[in-house]
């Protein structure tokens, strides 16, 4: 009985130590996930708050260095928010059912491209942004707006280009005595990627299978698309099918293979990465921010060129990934949601503080021929960098191909990244057969 | 009249008894009601739901993926059937023999992982059979000289990860079961098939499984719908209900796709239907053959 | 022993020590490399604890027993850094006592109801129970999913407690248990003047208590590990659980992995120190449901 009396002692001792632990976190900082971290940036007694959902904790810290501007600019308007951080699959399927019953849903949210026709589905629960875009609209890409609306209303204030670039080592280039600026097509790619294999043993690149940058920088650059003029998808195209058989060629020559966690933008890839398995990355320029931040190994050997193409001549750039941030109709205030995602995000300095916090391509393109910004030496991004980004952003600038998001992209990224390119490339299945089946899977499932 | 309340031995049940009616008519009765309706329907949030009779069903029958996800949820029911009812019982009989030392240490060792949630225990194998070389499986095959083995990425091997987590989790419990039967069968059979000059392996034969055949019925019972029912494993194990070509994807998986990930409510709930009918039948027809409708007769 | 002597009747007792030492090594050889073998991932997790979430994503989980890259800033993070582990751990703990308390009460209630009278419709509704233990729970996702949210409860503790508040199996249990309690203790309540409710509450419950352990420890074990309703309900992430909020750190944007494997590993302790100290309810209440079969 003492014996049991001590165990309980213990347990309750314990539960008040924790209890106590548990009061002790509110305070905050920038909201690494599982944190539910309040930003008042400066915000006074009579500040409204507002909760802010995202999937990737660094857009928290960006949001921070802006809330800061709005509050000094804004004193009678000034704005606390809430932060939380989710897991990308959870947190719009989270969002999607809150928006869809009513209920529970954030003021402010972050939506993945990938999954935005989704909420733009009937009715969209979301608020229309037109009038407080008015203002930032001429400096704007028109096509990133186009990318989160419907019937001329945007709902979505997005982020940045995502133009692709090739991330390279040139450690392992050195080594294998490989220039990657000799590197022009995919024949060079494939000559240089075999030399690689040979003196170093590593892979040239990644053969990706759970997304599909790689497949949608091949449409890109046969100005294709996965959907035709009517939005109908074309899974089994010519350029598909092309593209892929590239592709599957360079990983036949050991030039490329599949990673663990199946693309660059995981955590397990970070680590391959990182411990210098892979010799290129192709992926939007916001991998960068990959880089500097779970890559710590890699600084000073990354040096970012434009994407090999099949013939001389064609797009070396598509933007790709992105996300709009948008305000939805329950919001607490929604003018005010309003004003500030847009002030934050399309405003000039919104678009600075995108580069400089996020290190992602704005969409304000006046922003990428502004040196003082652009070739900051405090830049952490411009410090862990061989060369500068902007220089290759500017020489591809004209060439950035627009990869559409439609009703039935959802579908067809699921199909593809889930399916079709793990049987291309894992398995070794017959490319037109696997595009063929997709394109069955993909029309099956948008009926 | 309060105290006639009180003190009436006619409404006493009723009131003991009444929690459990409103739950079962509010929480399961209306909700089981509900999906049936659901299944005939197209439902869109914030807008009418629209009749669409027997579609949603026709519709499941021609879906490749969810007779994906049938199948898996079929294997790892059956797999885990085969492993994890003759496995407990024999490990049950061997730490029940009287020649085991350290029998309690060793019955704890093999529940505890039961203890653990499968959010946790998940997350533990997937990096246990992570495909790198250095990873805990892929190591341990590199002492033999077996290359790293991309086990997630595979049906197989994926399935034998699947099927490790389940083994490692259930394997201590239900041994427990079988352990809590064997108490239940009277020394005096063993001893009376002793005089008679009976082996080991006979006793065990004679005795042994017969006499554990209740147990033997629970665990199955709850192995088919723990088995067919299973999703969070799957969902752990490779980070999302995503795995590559679908060689996790099970029944729930694709309830859960449909009306949480893709809003299509009213397909998730035929996913739902079809489940808890399969369900029903093979548990149906495993009862009927065990013989306990005729126990009761 | 009297099996034993039964079954060794032939042997002589100088056989048979010969013949048991072998067998006794086989077995305990046996045993301890099948423990070995499940305990392994306790040990890679425990390791990990040690090591940075980087060492762990670049070479997966190993059982490297590495001093040079093992520190305790994991723990040292855990029990001063900023994050939500504390404010879930405590969530988990408070839903875990009172999903417990509510449901063995309740569970409790209406066993009794169901093994001290006999009324109208009784056999019905126990066939209901059974039923109720035989639908897998996850069908009634949706519908019950959008119930909750009709019921205005979507985010909150009550949405995870009310629908399990009468739990079949433990009701089932504990109609066994009473079963087993004579009736006459019941005639003499009444015989004393105590009303239906006031035997129950005085003179039933005291005599409940053994079976409660068990059963207590069951739903805690189910409660404290429940994950996919709760994640469902839940959107709060000041209301999340343990196994909710340790999902959320599986994102590849942020280094959450030193948290995660620490916070994993500590979230099995408080098990373990319960389940040493009260291993045999643990036991009775897992087999509880198999004895009748």
């Amino acid at each position: 009985m003492i014996k049991k009396g001590f165990i309980v002692l213990t347990l309750c001792a314990l539960l008040l130590a924790l209890a106590g632990c548990g009061k002790s976190t509110s305070s905050s900082a920038t909201g690494a996930a599982g944190e539910k971290s309040v930003i008042d940036a400066g915000a006074g007694e009579n500040a409204t708050e507002l909760s802010y959902w995202t999937f990737v904790e660094l857009h928290g810290k960006f949001f921070e260095d802006m809330l800061a501007k709005w509050n000094e600019k804004n004193p009678d308007r000034q704005i606390k928010l809430n932060v939380t951080v989710m897991p990308y699959d959870d947190m719009h399927n989270k969002l999607s059912i809150a928006l869809q019953t009513g209920t529970g849903a954030p003021d402010i949210a972050d939506i993945e491209i990938g999954k935005f026709p989704d909420f733009l589905k009937g009715t969209p629960q979301l608020e229309s942004l037109n009038d407080v875009i008015e203002p930032y609209k001429d400096t704007i890409v028109p096509s990133q707006l186009d990318l989160y609306s419907k019937d001329g209303q945007v709902y979505g204030a997005t982020t940045h280009v995502g133009a692709s670039v090739a991330f390279y080592n040139t450690e392992i280039l050195d080594e294998a005595g490989v220039d990657y600026k000799t590197i022009e097509t995919w024949d060079d790619f494939k000559k240089a990627g075999m030399q690689v294999y040979e003196k170093t043993g590593k892979y040239m690149g990644t053969a990706d299978t759970s997304a599909n940058w790689q497949t949608s920088m091949m449409l890109a650059q046969q100005k294709s698309d996965y959907t035709d003029a009517s939005g109908k998808p074309q899974i089994n195209s010519p350029e598909m099918l092309k593209g892929l058989t590239v592709l599957k060629d360079l990983q036949d020559n050991n030039v490329i293979a599949t990673i663990a966690g199946g693309q660059p933008d995981t955590e397990e890839a970070y680590g391959e990465f990182n411990s210098g398995n892979y010799a290129t990355a192709f992926m939007p320029l916001w991998e960068m921010s990959r880089y500097t931040n779970y890559m710590p190994d890699l600084k000073g050997k990354i040096a970012i060129g434009p994407i090999p193409v099949i013939e001389k001549g064609m797009p070396r750039s598509y933007g790709g990934g992105g996300t709009g941030t948008v305000v939805t109709k329950t919001a607490k205030d929604v003018q005010l949601a309003k004003e500030f995602v847009a002030y934050a995000k399309l405003s000039e300095e919104g678009n600075i503080a995108i580069w400089d916090t996020l290190g992602f391509d704005p969409v304000n393109m006046a922003v990428w021929d502004m040196e003082d910004v652009t070739h900051n030496p405090d830049n952490e991004f411009v410090q862990y960098f061989e060369n500068n980004p902007f220089d290759v952003l500017n020489e591809i600038k004209d060439e950035i191909q627009l990869i559409k998001s439609t009703e039935a992209s959802p579908t067809i990224n699921n199909v593809l990244n889930t399916v079709t390119l793990n049987e291309i490339f894992e398995d070794g299945k017959d490319i037109k057969q696997a595009l063929d089946d997709a394109q069955a899977q993909v029309e099956q499932d948008l009926q | 009249m309060i105290k006639r309340f009180l003190y009436s031995q006619k409404v006493a049940p009723y009131v003991f008894v009444l929690p459990f009616v409103l739950v079962f008519l509010v929480f399961w009765i209306y909700p089981l009601g509900s999906s049936v309706t659901m299944s005939f329907q197209k439902i869109t949030l914030g807008q009418d739901a629209q009749w669409v009779g027997l579609d949603n069903y026709t519709k499941l029958l021609g879906d490749k993926i969810f007779l994906k996800a049938v199948m898996n949820s079929a294997v790892y029911m059956l797999c885990t059937l085969l492993i994890l009812i003759p496995l407990p019982m024999l490990l049950a009989v061997l730490i029940n023999n009287k020649f085991m030392w350290g029998r309690e240490f060793f019955k704890s060792s093999l529940f505890f992982p039961a203890l653990t949630s499968v959010v946790v225990a998940g997350t533990v194998f997937r990096l246990m059979f992570g495909e790198m070389d250095s990873s805990l499986i892929n190591s341990f095959l590199g002492w033999f000289g077996i290359e790293p083995v991309k086990f997630l990425k595979g049906q197989v091997t994926g399935f034998i990860a699947l099927l490790a987590l389940a083994t490692w989790r259930w394997l201590g419990v239900n041994m427990l079961y079988f352990l809590s039967g064997l108490k239940s069968i009277p020394d005096d059979f063993y001893e009376a098939a002793s005089i008679d000059g009976a082996s080991a392996w006979q006793k065990f034969r004679m005795i042994t499984m017969p006499l554990l055949k209740p147990t033997t019925i629970y665990v199955l019972t709850i192995s088919i719908y723990a088995g067919l029912a299973m999703f969070i494993e799957s969902l752990m194990l490779w980070n999302g209900n995503n795995s590559p070509k679908n060689i996790g994807l099970t029944i729930v998986g694709y309830l859960y796709r449909q009306g949480i990930e893709k809003s299509n409510l009213g397909y998730a709930a035929a996913v739902g239907i079809v489940l808890l009918v399969l369900a029903m039948t093979i548990n149906m027809i495993q009862l009927a053959f065990s013989g306990l409708f005729k126990k009761e007769d | 022993m009297k099996k034993e002597a039964a079954l060794n009747m032939k042997e002589s007792s100088t056989i048979r020590v010969r013949k048991e030492l072998p067998l006794k090594i086989l077995l305990l050889v046996l045993f301890v490399l099948l423990c070995g073998l499940i305990l392994i991932p306790f040990y890679a997790i425990a390791l990990a604890s040690f090591k940075p979430g980087e060492e762990l994503i670049r070479y997966g989980l190993n059982l490297k027993f590495d001093l040079s890259v093992m520190s305790l800033s994991n723990y040292t993070y855990l029990f001063t850094g900023e994050h939500a582990y504390f404010t879930w751990f405590f969530n988990s703990l408070l839903l875990t006592v009172v999903q417990v308390a509510l449901t063995l009460i309740v569970s409790a209630t209406v066993a009794y109801g169901f093994s001290a009278y006999e009324f109208k419709g009784k056999n019905f509704l126990f066939i209901c129970v059974l039923l109720i233990m035989m639908v897998p729970f996850e069908i009634l996702l949706l519908p019950l999913y959008t119930l909750i949210f009709n019921l205005h409860l979507m985010n909150t503790y009550s949405a995870i407690v009310l629908p399990g508040i009468a739990s079949a199996a433990t009701i089932f249990f504990f109609r066994q248990y009473l079963s087993g309690i004579p009736k006459e203790i019941i005639a003499a309540g009444r015989v004393d003047g105590a009303s239906e409710y006031g035997i129950y509450l005085r003179l039933i419950l005291p005599i409940m208590k053994p079976s409660f352990a068990a059963m207590a420890i069951l739903n805690g074990m189910n409660s404290w590990n429940n994950f996919l309703w709760p994640f469902m309900v839940l959107s709060d992430e000041r209301k999340y659980t343990l196994p909710i909020g340790l999902k959320t750190l599986l994102t590849p944007y942020g280094n959450n992995y030193d948290l995660l494997i620490v916070g994993s590993f500590f979230s099995i302790i408080p098990i373990f120190i319960l389940f040493v100290a009260f291993q045999k309810y643990f036991i009775d209440g897992m087999t509880a449901g198999a004895v009748k079969g």
